[in-house]
């Protein structure tokens, strides 16, 4: 039973024998276009990766609680050299549109109410992880280092760590750093900016 | 504090994740606003739009010849319809290479075949056999579709998968070339091998 689709890693070559049907692939015009024609509601967790509309899984209260303290935190240490958008929807390419948790934006007068945002303007990406640090890890993160999205922080709730990706490279970040509570992090974009890691993890 | 370490590999395995769902009426309304167009072949299961392999000229001659064979042994007793949807249910709409369904004046012009108007369905496979037997035959066995014959290219072997109970059909008889079939519908039509695998 087609209980699931799957969506290939970036490592991943493509199928052998092609028995499997594939999932029609959409633009981010279609996607769109499903928003206008009411096909998908504004209250519906999607996110268009590789032109396919993935369901995001619910949040629980960590994830919540881990999203909102970053938030506060980065709006507060960044001020106004930067906006942070939460849960908001960025253009990585043609076909993948989603939805991080948070991302440190260029400072822009309109804060992009004219434009879409797309990788050019992005400082930093934050991606909260409870239970989907593997899809966040193997799916969503060569996507970003292969739009070349400078900087990544995956919070990761059950391991009790942040993870700094950078320099991307070939559609893989070269550089990773792990930070455990006590530590504190530093933007590469903002470098007189130190997070702790408890501010960003919950609890 | 902090720890220099390399990337993790890059995992080789796929992951599973949730496909968002489309309903029919979804799927139709993508079409309204011009998502899908016309002449896109695909079909939705289980609320995937899926893309359908392009068809061989095997697959295509296949189709014809049945179609042939149906409409002038079955007559005006009922419409085959070629290649077009069937309605499931609210998230399934295949497009069965051949359904034979219950004569209708209409001809199903004001709505789209539900699982109650079809005798007898046929899909051609080749190279997707294991998804029309795996995939597709459960769901036209949950639906209720009384039989689905299974023409299967390579092994020039059809399959006839009839009584379905609890979501798989519970009889299966095999016919080869020189053998006929008769549909449970039409016990008066007998249907030669040969002129649903015409051979190339």
């Amino acid at each position: 039973m087609v209980t699931e689709t799957r969506l290939r890693t970036k490592s991943e070559t493509a199928p052998g024998a092609a028995v499997q049907p594939q999932p029609r692939l959409f633009t981010i015009d279609d996607y769109f276009a499903m928003a206008d024609a009411g096909i998908l509601g504004p209250e519906e967790r999607v996110e268009l990766i590789d032109g396919v509309v993935i369901t995001m899984p619910p949040i629980g209260n960590p994830h919540n609680a881990s999203v909102d303290k970053s938030n506060r935190n980065l709006v507060i240490s960044v001020g106004t050299r930067g906006i942070v958008r939460t849960q908001g929807s960025i253009v990585l390419n043609d076909r993948s549109m989603p939805q991080p948790d948070l991302v440190l934006l260029r400072e822009r007068e309109d804060f992009y109410a004219s434009q879409r945002v797309g990788p050019e303007d992005i400082l930093l990406l934050i991606e909260v992880s409870d239970s989907s640090a593997d899809y966040d890890r193997n799916v969503k993160l060569p996507r970003y280092a292969e739009a070349g999205i400078p900087e990544v922080w995956l919070a990761i709730i059950p391991e009790g760590i942040v993870e700094a990706h950078t320099e991307p490279a070939g559609g893989r970040y070269t550089q990773m750093r792990t930070f455990r509570p006590g530590d504190a992090v530093s933007p590469a974009c903002f470098p007189d900016i130190a997070l702790p890691v408890t501010d960003i993890l919950p609890g | 504090m902090t720890t220099q370490t390399k990337p993790p590999p890059q995992s080789s395995s796929a992951l599973n994740v949730s496909v968002h769902r489309f309903t029919v009426d979804e799927y139709y309304a993508m079409a309204e606003a011009g998502i899908l167009a016309e002449d896109d072949r695909v079909e939705l299961i289980d609320g995937v739009i899926v893309k359908m392999a392009p068809i061989g000229s095997t697959h295509i001659g296949s189709v014809n010849s049945s179609t042939r064979a149906l409409t002038t042994t079955v007559g005006t007793r009922a419409i085959v319809q070629v290649q077009s949807p069937v309605r499931l249910d609210d998230a399934t709409e295949p497009q069965p290479d051949l359904a034979l369904l219950r004569d209708r004046a209409d001809f199903y012009g004001s709505s789209i075949a539900g699982p109650e108007d079809v005798l007898l369905l046929i899909e051609v496979a080749d190279s997707s056999v294991d998804y029309d037997r795996n995939e597709k035959l459960p769901r036209y066995a949950q639906a209720g579709i009384p039989e689905v014959w299974l023409a299967i290219l390579p092994e020039r072997v059809i399959e006839v998968h009839t009584e379905p109970v609890g979501g798989r059909y519970t009889q299966m008889r095999t016919f080869r070339p020189g053998d006929t079939i008769s549909p449970g519908c039409f016990p008066d039509i007998a249907l030669p091998v040969t002129e649903i695998l015409p051979g190339q």
